[in-house]
């Protein structure tokens, strides 16, 4: 067969296939009828074709349904599953939370702690400011009231620095009265905030969120297994 | 059957719906998987991925012909197959040549060269075709698979494989002038009606 170029190849199995418009149909037909080596590899084509159309068609060797494992489909859960895995989750995060506030707890709170003793100190001296008022006047004249003033601090927390304060002078404690009673309250209120840190969040409800938690999985676990045994 | 509905069920997520025209259209995509890629096994793995991704991608199924559709994820599955040959060592298809080059002919499947085996592998009419089918290009196999074995149109090949109309006819006429080539070896394989079209038209 002559080789022909493969613009005129393509329009012969165009052709063929009747995929030509009618303008080129009649213009490949009239060359078909005057060049015979055309019509030669027209007829090429047509055999290739024809031989190709007679291969039997095989039948699948076996079924390819799919099953909704191939397909990765998870069964319709009921609205109770995700309820529950909500609470089991829930309840996990609250547990963490408590253990990681009480883990934290200390050493978060004693800065704050720290300004609540300001706080209550200068309300304290905010309160006893009246009463403490008339000492300086008083030491001028008599020692005693003077005396009186570290005395009642000391009733509210005795420690090491009131015997301190209390051995100065009366001119001393006059001045820094306020301030001397600063570190007295803030260890007085550390050591309360420590006993109630212990308890901040207890056990109680710690092994509470458990069982919840615990609970809420099992259950959701049971819900989507029956689920999936349904399902198949 | 009511293929759109079934097609539409199937988009949100009926797998019984699907699986209806899968048992309608296994026969011919297991077919296609087989021309193309010449081997039972892997035509059967190719058809199984094909159903698989096209249930996965149905809902990008936007009207038009399901046949199309459904061919281009079976040809993908085979293109699929093919790049996993490749990245394990097989034998060519086309010997090389003494320069060390790859034969351009598959002429190279009729030569009297050819052992026993590959003679009586060769002998059925079926094994002829799809060797020299094996010996096309993979893009020049995919159209005369499509075209001349499913019966499908130009522009429906066009849609499956994503290749302009142009490019479908130039790579049938090719397709088709080298499988002659190559059938010409095996010409008394042919039924006698083909050798007699050819010599009354020579």
């Amino acid at each position: 067969m002559k080789n022909f170029p493969d613009r005129d190849l393509e329009q012969l199995s165009a052709y063929l296939d009747g995929q030509l418009s009618s303008p080129k149909s009649a213009q490949v037909e009239s060359r078909l009828a005057s060049d015979p080596e055309f019509a030669s590899a027209l007829d090429e084509i047509r055999t290739a074709r024809s031989i190709l159309r007679k291969l039997p068609a095989r039948k699948a060797p076996r079924n390819f349904t799919l099953t909704r494992q191939m397909v990765g489909l998870k069964p319709p859960l009921p609205r109770s599953y995700f309820a529950f895995r909500f609470s089991s989750t829930f309840a996990a995060l609250l547990l963490i939370f408590t253990f990681a506030a009480n883990a934290l707890a200390p050493r978060v709170s004693l800065p704050a702690e720290q300004s609540f003793s300001f706080a209550s100190g200068g309300s304290a001296a905010a309160s006893k400011a009246p009463a403490e008022a008339p000492a300086p006047e008083a030491a001028a004249a008599t020692e005693a009231p003077a005396i009186q003033a570290p005395s009642s601090a000391m009733a509210v927390a005795p420690t090491a620095a009131s015997p301190a304060a209390s051995a100065d002078s009366a001119r001393e404690i006059e001045t820094p009265a306020v301030s001397n009673k600063v570190p007295v309250s803030m260890s007085a209120s550390s050591n309360q905030s420590q006993v109630r840190h212990e308890a901040l969040i207890p056990v109680g409800w710690q092994i509470g969120l458990l069982i919840l938690g615990l609970i809420s999985a099992i259950i959701a676990f049971v819900i989507n297994q029956n689920a999936k045994k349904k399902w198949s | 059957m009511d293929e759109l509905a079934l097609i539409e069920t199937a988009q949100h997520g009926d797998l019984d719906s699907f699986n209806t025209l899968i048992l309608h259209y296994q026969d011919m995509v297991f077919h296609t998987a087989l021309r193309i890629l010449g081997d039972e096994d892997l035509a059967e793995d190719a058809s199984q991925e094909a159903f698989i991704s096209a249930f996965r991608s149905i809902s990008s199924f936007r009207g038009g012909s399901f046949k199309a559709w459904l061919m281009r994820t079976v040809t993908n599955a085979c293109y699929d197959e093919f790049r996993r040959q490749k990245r394990r060592p097989t034998t060519p298809l086309e010997p090389d040549t003494t320069d060390g080059e790859e034969m351009d002919s598959p002429r190279w499947l009729a030569d009297p060269s050819m052992t026993p085996a590959e003679k009586s592998e060769a002998d059925e009419l079926e094994h002829a075709i799809q060797h020299c089918l094996n010996a096309l290009p993979t893009e020049f196999r995919t159209v005369v698979v499509l075209t001349d074995i499913q019966g499908m149109d130009y522009s429906e090949v066009a849609t499956s494989i994503r290749v302009p109309l142009g490019t479908i006819k130039s790579r049938l006429a090719r397709a088709r002038l080298r499988l002659r080539d190559c059938l010409r070896g095996f010409e008394e394989l042919l039924p006698s009606s083909f050798r007699l079209e050819g010599e009354s038209n020579s």
